[in-house]
């Protein structure tokens, strides 16, 4: 009986949740599903159950270069934000003055407003006023001054260092607090064994932080897939979409093209490669886990 | 080989210098037990034997070459660790080939030593097993095993045994001198396990406050122990003290009770400790009053709590006795077993000129 009654209390207790994921999470993914599957002509709805806006989607050129472009600023994006991460983490783990300072300091780029962030840059980045490309130049090492956000072979890159910029140092720090978390004993236990600093760091180390490691890197996958203001801001997905990703795509197809359907095709693919993501990382701390709990 | 030989070794941390010049000689084969009291430096002298600490001063050799300033890797010396400091993600195996995986050994060379050290330590059904999946005396062993596979001159153990529970700790004990027996490695162990000094030293360093103590066998520190500390500290139950002072031949405490021949060489009037081991203790007609406070039989042993005018001792007898708290009883030393410390530096006073 009062089994009964407590898993009804449980049950009430969670309906909150319960309601508000339905609400604000399940539903509009599934009004974007729907919408996704739905012809619309003239913001009229003609039909349901066509593949129509996947198949508009992929027959136009610009998709493809989203796609490659997506592909640098996710995947680029979270390698280089991971690998320097990993590295600057590596040494504030050093114990000194310097770097407890440096810990506190790292995080100004992070607490950063992205619009602040993404103004900063955009100026610092201008073709012809812009600060870094004048510097460059007036040293002489480059002939003339380049325009980061106007070469379409460099933008795409260009961007990437500003979110390594933004995104790296909270990496770097949830890295530098696990490496300073691995036992001490197994470093000189390492060091005793003949293993070199790098060797140390290859062998011990990273092993040590590899929870940490995929869980960040998953992390800054979902982060920077998710990351629209700073393009936006600073190149609108220009010049001639070729900074154009699928964040500022859907945005634009959606409120500036009003291509609804497109828009809503390309959000799903996007939510299926982000689910793939979540999946992996799962898929990866499901065996970790597992182990962890076996004796 | 492995002779290993310190010469004055100093370490400071910061301003504090924790490592007071200590010298100290261990001959190839010899087993060390580095012992004595929270905080003395052991762990410190260990890690500067071992390289992870750089010393301030002095010298430390191996075979006669002086090592200082070489790397731990460049040593030659392997060490155990406390927390046996298991790499969590290398199964049993690839945990003790670490080392010749780093140096490069040819594979078929680093399974056959692995082999035979799992052989060894009784490994060989755990190899495939991650350190999580052991139990503590089990990783114990894996630790000792990482060291052997590397055949060093020296094995430094570092408090191996203490993560473990006394029964564990006394089997593991054996094992460890029986590897020692076998494999004939100079070895430095420090505890502050006086039990564990005794047990398997050929050689003990009583160290206190980062000094040298005393330095001998177990027998010799438990014979004739160079200070109150080291009797203090050697033998369990502790040797009791008394302060008392010669008198006209014999030490006298201060409530008038007589506890033995002063040995010779002793001025009349001097203050002293009196020192004498539970386990010298004698019931007899006469001798030392004292008032039995708690009886504590442990089968084997009955040991007792008594009080005197001058202080508490304790005493033990493998005697049935049928005496009650409260009971008045009188005892006697040994003949020979008195031991007799200066009241002010603490040092023993000799009985040898006595002819004991
Ligand atoms: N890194 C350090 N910085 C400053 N002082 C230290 C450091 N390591 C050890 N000490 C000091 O050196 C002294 C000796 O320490 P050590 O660890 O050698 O003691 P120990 O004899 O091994 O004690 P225990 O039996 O508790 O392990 C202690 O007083 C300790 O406070
Ligand atoms: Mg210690």
């Amino acid at each position: 009986m009062t089994m009964q009654n407590d898993r009804l209390l449980a049950y009430f207790m969670i309906l909150p949740v319960v309601a508000a994921v339905l609400a604000f999470v399940i539903g509009p993914t599934y009004n974007v599903g729907t919408l996704s599957l739905t012809k619309i002509v003239m913001g009229q709805e003609r039909g349901f159950g066509t593949f129509s806006n996947f198949t508009a989607l992929t027959s136009d050129p610009v998709f493809w270069l989203v796609m490659k472009n997506t592909a640098i600023w996710i995947l680029g994006g979270t390698l280089m934000c991971v690998l320097v991460g990993l590295g600057v983490g590596t040494f504030l783990a050093i114990d000194s003055r310097m770097t407890t300072g440096l810990r506190a300091l790292i995080l100004l780029p992070w607490v950063l407003p992205d619009v602040v962030t993404a103004m900063a840059w955009k100026w610092m980045l201008h073709g012809q006023v812009g600060i870094i490309g004048q510097t460059l130049e007036s040293t002489g090492l480059t002939e003339e001054t380049i325009s980061f956000l106007g070469d379409p072979k460099l933008v795409m890159w260009t961007l990437v260092v500003v979110l390594i910029w933004r995104k790296m140092p909270l990496v770097a720090l949830i890295l530098c607090a696990a490496i300073r978390s691995v036992p001490d004993d197994q470093i000189e236990a390492a060091r005793m064994d003949g293993a070199t600093a790098f060797e140390r760091f290859r062998f011990v180390v990273i092993p040590n932080i590899a929870f940490s490691l995929t869980a960040v890197t998953v992390i800054s996958m979902i982060w920077i897939t998710a990351e629209f203001a700073l393009p936006w801001i600073m190149t609108g997905g220009g010049p001639a979409n070729a900074s154009q990703i699928m964040a500022t795509y859907i945005y634009q197809q959606s409120f500036e093209f009003f291509n609804w359907g497109v828009a809503s095709a390309m959000s799903v693919i996007n939510l299926v490669m982000l689910a793939s993501i979540v999946g992996l990382y799962l898929y990866i701390n499901r065996r970790s886990w597992a182990s962890e709990g076996s004796k | 080989m492995g002779s290993v030989a310190l010469r004055n070794i100093r370490k400071s941390y910061g301003a504090v210098e924790v490592l007071h010049g200590i010298d100290l000689d261990i001959a190839d084969g010899e087993f060390t037990v580095l012992v004595g009291p929270s905080g003395c430096g052991k762990s410190t002298l260990l890690r500067s034997i071992a390289g992870l600490e750089t010393i301030s001063n002095g010298e430390i050799a191996l075979d006669g070459a002086v090592i200082n300033k070489l790397q731990p890797k460049e040593r030659n010396i392997a060490m155990v660790f406390q927390n046996y400091a298991l790499y969590p993600h290398m199964n049993v195996a690839k945990n003790m080939a670490f080392s010749l995986r780093l140096a490069k050994q040819p594979k078929d060379e680093i399974d056959r030593k692995v082999r035979d050290a799992a052989e060894i330590l009784d490994l060989a059904p755990l190899l495939d097993r991650y350190p999580r999946q052991l139990s503590g005396g089990q990783r114990q062993r894996v630790a000792m095993g990482r060291a052997i596979v590397r055949d060093p001159e020296v094995f430094l153990f570092d408090e191996p045994l203490s993560n473990l529970d006394a029964k564990l700790r006394v089997q593991m004990r054996a094992e460890i001198k029986e590897l020692h027996q076998r494999l004939k490695t100079t070895t430095i162990y420090v505890t502050h396990d006086q039990i564990e000094a005794m047990t398997m030293a050929d050689k003990i360093v009583v160290m206190r406050g980062g000094h040298v103590e005393q330095i001998g066998s177990p027998l010799e520190l438990y014979d004739r122990p160079a200070s109150v500390f080291v009797a203090g500290f050697i033998g369990s139950p502790a040797m009791n003290f008394l302060p008392a002072a010669a008198t006209g031949g014999t030490l006298v405490t201060k409530s008038s009770v007589s506890v033995g021949k002063a040995p010779a060489g002793v001025d009349e009037g001097r203050s002293v400790i009196a020192g004498f081991r539970p386990e010298d203790l004698r019931l007899a007609d006469s001798g030392m009053p004292a008032k039995v406070v708690v009886v504590e039989p442990t089968g084997a042993e009955t040991q007792l709590m008594l009080r005197m005018a001058d202080g508490d001792i304790v005493f033990t007898t493998r005697d049935r006795i049928s005496v009650g708290p409260g009971d008045t009883v009188h005892l006697q030393i040994e003949p020979g077993k008195l031991h007799c410390f200066d009241a002010e530096t603490e040092a023993a006073i000799r009985q040898d000129a006595a002819g004991q």
